[in-house]
């Protein structure tokens, strides 16, 4: 088996910070989620290396979901900055992210979506960024709106928007959603309290900045991708 | 570390199509033919009653013919989604094996119910290798690939009856 680099390390998952499994109130997961223990498999070659340049593959699509003038989509004007990084808080520079969201009235712009809100002609929710040196990604969308989830009696999905990061490996991939502070929907959503650790969950909120320094008419919230791993990029082959 | 990695969280139901589209044949390489034997892997996705399941999100990261990765003339990753029938498909070159590795194709899925990712690996035949060697012996044939007309067939059952192993890392 190959040697992987001394410097570089990736801890298994906490099970406080990470979820997996059944989750009472979201039927879907007791039908999908695996029933038979996961095997842990040792980390080879195969599982610690990742497409260089994956952005030659996944080019950058709408750095700006917002729209401009007549072309403005209807909502709260945001702008997010999310930084990627590993779990020694350094930057992942390259780093592919993938943004997805509902309009303001809590319509995606999928065909599966069968939520009576109307659609948005000016916006439509899906981006592709890729983080610069500092880790970074922007876009400039609007904030959007909360949507009931057909079929559960009552479960409303808080305002989100959805992420899907590539780090360094395969097996840092990273697939999540971001949430807004404030917002009483948080409290009860299935999905953000499947994390049990307090403080991991409310990581997965994001910070409004201070108002009186960004941009006149948007709000800005800062947000946080940790991927896994740390430690020098394997160079395997 | 000094940091927990970000919860992860299921894809939903509303992966964008344009995102799942166009990502499922690694053979060709900025217009060129990358070397080895091009073959499909197709397979279907079932859930705990065996109903298939539409736009499960699949991604493969793979060595090329010569159990290399990240070699010039091959991109190892791909992606596809599952149409209405449950059925992904992938054009590829088929891995080579390499050190104590049987060849192989890693799978991960993303999908709505399922809370974070999936991961298991998809083989060409039984044999001595470290990721098989920890999977419970009854269960490894599921891991196998089906070598039929079309290519190779490789089926994943997420929970129940003949449920696909998947691993944790």
């Amino acid at each position: 088996m190959p040697p992987s680099s001394p410097q570089f390390s990736l801890r298994r998952r906490d099970p406080a910070t990470q979820s997996e499994g059944v989750v009472p109130g979201y039927a879907q997961t007791a039908s999908r989620w695996p029933a038979e223990p996961l095997v842990r498999r040792p980390q080879t070659r195969s599982e610690l290396t990742a497409p260089q340049n994956l952005s030659r593959r996944l080019p950058t699509l709408r750095g700006d979901l917002a729209g401009q003038g007549a072309k403005r989509a209807l909502g709260q004007l945001i702008h997010l900055r999310a930084r990627v990084v590993d779990e020694d808080g350094a930057p992942v520079p390259g780093a592919v992210v993938e943004v997805w969201h509902c309009n303001a009235a809590g319509k995606y712009i999928h065909p599966n979506d069968t939520n009576d809100a109307p659609a948005d002609p000016n916006f439509y929710g899906a981006a592709r960024l890729v983080a610069g040196d500092s880790g970074l990604i922007e876009l400039r969308t609007i904030k959007p709106g909360a949507y009931p989830v057909p079929d559960t009696g009552g479960w409303w999905r808080p305002p989100h928007i959805h992420f899907s990061v590539w780090g360094r490996v395969w097996l840092s991939r990273l697939v999540t959603q971001m949430f807004f502070p404030g917002e009483p929907l948080n409290e009860t959503d299935y999905i953000l309290n499947a994390i049990r650790d307090p403080a991991a969950r409310n990581r997965c909120i994001a910070h409004l900045a201070p108002t009186d320094k960004g941009p006149a008419n948007a709000l800005v919230y800062d947000y946080q991708l940790v991927v896994r791993g740390a430690g020098a990029t394997p160079v395997l082959r | 570390m000094k940091l927990a990695p970000t919860g992860e969280m299921t894809l939903g139901p509303f992966f964008p199509r344009e995102f799942a589209q166009g990502a499922n044949d690694l053979t060709m390489v900025e217009g060129k033919r990358a070397p080895g034997e091009v073959i499909e892997v197709s397979g279907r996705i079932t859930q705990l009653d065996g109903r298939p399941l539409d736009n499960v999100v699949l991604e493969i990261w793979q060595a090329d013919s010569r159990g290399r990765f990240n070699a010039p003339d091959f991109f190892g990753w791909g992606r596809a989604a599952t149409d209405v029938e449950g059925v992904y498909r992938f054009r590829t070159i088929k891995p080579g094996a390499y050190d104590a590795r049987l060849a192989h194709i890693n799978f991960l899925l993303l999908y709505s119910g399922l809370m974070r990712q999936l991961q298991t690996v998809m083989f060409f035949e039984l044999g001595a290798d470290p990721v098989l060697d920890g999977v419970p012996a009854a269960r490894r044939e599921r891991l196998v690939a089906r070598k039929s007309a079309g290519g190779w067939r490789f089926d994943i059952r997420l929970r129940g009856e003949g449920e696909t192993p998947f691993f944790d890392d």
